[in-house]
């Protein structure tokens, strides 16, 4: 009669036997399963590069799903493209990815900056950035954030949580002379001035009387060769009128104070016409709104595709036009020096680059491409773009065949083993 | 467009008002032989007070000490960064007066050492030409004051404008007269006074 230990390790080889030929049955059917729905792998970001190189050489995987902490290199990026181009599904998600993009464009300045537009989520915080480090950051407003930066270097990034936008600069202006008509009197002199401070070179004919004017430089011809831009400030602009008129229908700029509108062939350019003028009340220019303090004289019979850029209350102030290639923008500031003189401590530098800015939306400004520097404007799209949209649903990720195999074997070498060990101790054969 | 309006200083210490008749000669020039929009009569500001900035050429004379208060040098200061010209104008024509020692004190401890203007600076021919510098006044060719003839202006230059000008040559007694008087004379002495506005209107 078998003892009790005997009918147990009979047990234990008759479940070993079992095993193995279940074993070898869930084998038989992972393989097959295998083959028709393909393997399932998955990466995350600290992983892809890893990853990428594997399923490129040693495995070949259907399907791939990649969950991303930041948008992936702009090299890992066209890699997982590749793998969809050579079969391989690749489904992605990263719920921390903020849709985020930056474009920038140099302006007509010669401070050569770049005006940056950042488009990202309303509130969201954008960290602006180049090379060197942080520059300013800002809260998106519903249209993004838009900013001035100036000497940018050859890229501008637009970081937001753990997405960063690149943008690089494509070409360079190339700035001419600017010329300034007008009689010499306070409103002319701060002009030139702050645009003198703010790095253009300007000509200027200065009316003093009429034996003898004032001129600063030589003048040469009006065309868009010479000059970027004319700034007109009274009708001492008529001695000009017609030369003024042929450079903005070539290209050329022109600012016009809106008493010169009043001289017949730049009224046939301008934006609008001279009304009459609002004097100020003598108040200090406040930090707040500094315009709104000053004198003005209202643009009046704008013409049909004039654009208002600035009103004071039902006053225009500040319209544009184009004329051919060129553009004309009409300011009624007429004693924007006040401004100047009189405003707050930032007054000096806020006028200066208000004056500019209105030669900056007109100047004439021919391109020059730069060296091309690679850039990411808009990662989250580029990654859509390759692809597709983020996967909102998980699959699983199947086990390694090949490991699968390995263990396997060694679990069926391993049973057997056991099993025919237990059986020869028992002298069973 | 604002017009140009002469305005003379008035300040704390010292007598402000010393040549009342020089803006009423200066403007008659200006409008005599300029098409600038001059107002008729001149004003006087203040300088410690934010009006001085409605008016960026200022006329400041006077022969007694010329010390400024906090208020008045801060302004002045501003004034003069912001592109506004200061004539500073010695009415004793005395380099050993209390006028010329307090006001270069003044100007130093704000601005530093003043730089001197060259003969062919652009003041001297923005309008009228003086080949010779700026002219000389009957009271230096009289011997009066300090007995000298001075040869040049001195100038507190910003962004390579002029924004301050310095003159022991005592244009305030030169240029303190009706200007109906002007038709008794042989030259017109407030020449240099439009080139001195030109300037300021135009640089």
């Amino acid at each position: 009669m078998r003892s009790r230990a005997d009918t147990l390790r009979a047990t234990l080889e008759w479940l070993l036997r079992a095993g193995v030929i279940a074993l070898l049955a869930w084998f038989l059917v992972y393989t097959l399963r295998t083959q028709r729905e393909g393997v399932v792998e998955d990466a995350a970001s600290p992983t892809l590069d890893r990853q990428l190189a594997r399923w490129s050489t040693s495995s070949s995987p259907s399907r791939v799903q990649v969950r991303l902490d930041h948008p992936p290199a702009g090299r890992d990026r066209d890699w997982l493209g590749a793998l969809t181009g050579a079969g391989t599904a690749v489904a992605w998600s990263g719920p921390k990815l903020v849709p985020t993009a930056i474009a920038i464009e140099p302006r007509a300045d010669p401070q050569r900056g770049v005006d940056v537009s950042v488009a990202a989520p309303e509130s969201a915080t954008v960290v602006l950035a180049d090379t060197l480090g942080v520059l300013d950051s800002a809260r998106a407003t519903r249209d993004g954030v838009r900013g001035y930066i100036p000497k940018p270097r050859a890229t501008v990034d637009a970081i937001v949580g753990p997405v960063a936008a690149r943008a690089a600069r494509h070409d360079s202006l190339e700035l001419r002379r600017l010329f300034v008509v007008g009689e010499a009197g306070w409103e002319g002199k701060f002009t030139i001035a702050a645009l003198e401070e703010r790095g253009w070179k300007v000509d200027a004919h200065l009316a003093v009387s009429p034996k003898g004017d004032t001129h600063q430089g030589k003048l040469a011809e009006l065309d868009t060769a010479h000059y970027s831009a004319v700034l007109a400030l009274d009708s001492t602009a008529a001695r000009y009128a017609g030369r003024i008129a042929s450079f903005v229908r070539e290209g050329g700029g022109l600012v016009l104070w809106s008493p010169a509108a009043r001289v017949r062939a730049l009224a046939a350019i301008a934006p609008g016409g001279a009304g009459t003028v609002v004097e100020d009340e003598g108040d200090t220019p406040p930090d707040s709104a500094p315009r709104s303090a000053l004198e003005i004289t209202p643009i009046t019979s704008l013409a049909p595709d004039a654009v208002v850029l600035e009103r004071r209350g039902d006053a225009v102030t500040l319209a544009a036009r184009r004329v051919g290639p060129g553009r004309v923008i009409e300011t009624g500031y007429t004693d924007s020096w006040r401004w100047r003189m009189a405003g707050g401590p930032d007054a000096l530098e806020r006028h200066r680059a208000w004056i500019s800015g209105l030669v900056s939306l007109v100047a004439f400004a021919p391109h020059h491409p730069l060296a091309a520097v690679p850039s990411d404007a808009a990662p989250l799209a580029s990654l859509i773009d390759r692809l597709g949209a983020p996967s909102t649903t998980v699959t699983r990720a199947s086990l390694d065949p090949a490991v699968v195999a390995r263990w396997v074997f060694g679990i069926l070498c391993a049973a057997l083993l056991v099993e025919w060990a237990s059986r020869r101790l028992r002298g069973v054969k | 467009m604002s017009q140009f309006v002469f305005a003379t200083a008035r300040y704390a210490s010292g007598d402000w008002e010393s040549a009342p008749s020089l803006p009423e000669a200066v403007i008659d020039a200006v409008a005599r032989y300029t098409t600038i929009d001059v107002a008729p009569v001149g004003v006087y500001v203040d300088i410690s007070t934010h009006e001085i900035f409605n008016y960026p050429f200022i006329w400041l004379t006077g022969h007694l000490p010329l010390r400024f208060t906090d208020a008045e040098r801060r302004n002045v200061k501003q004034y003069v960064e912001r592109g506004g010209l200061l004539m500073i104008d010695d009415h004793n024509h005395d380099i050993t007066g209390v006028f010329h020692k307090t006001a270069n004190e003044e100007i130093e401890r704000m601005f530093g050492k003043m730089t001197r203007l060259p003969k062919d600076h652009e003041i001297y021919k923005c309008f009228f030409v003086f080949d010779d510098g700026p002219p000389n006044t009957h009271h230096e060719l009289n011997g009066y004051g300090d007995d000298l003839l001075h040869k040049y202006l001195d100038a507190v230059i910003v962004n390579g404008r002029v924004g301050l000008i310095y003159s022991s040559k005592d244009y305030s007694s030169e240029w303190n007269f009706h200007a109906d008087t002007k038709k008794f004379m042989q030259q017109d002495p407030t020449k240099f006074g439009v080139n001195l506005i030109v300037y300021a209107l135009t640089r």
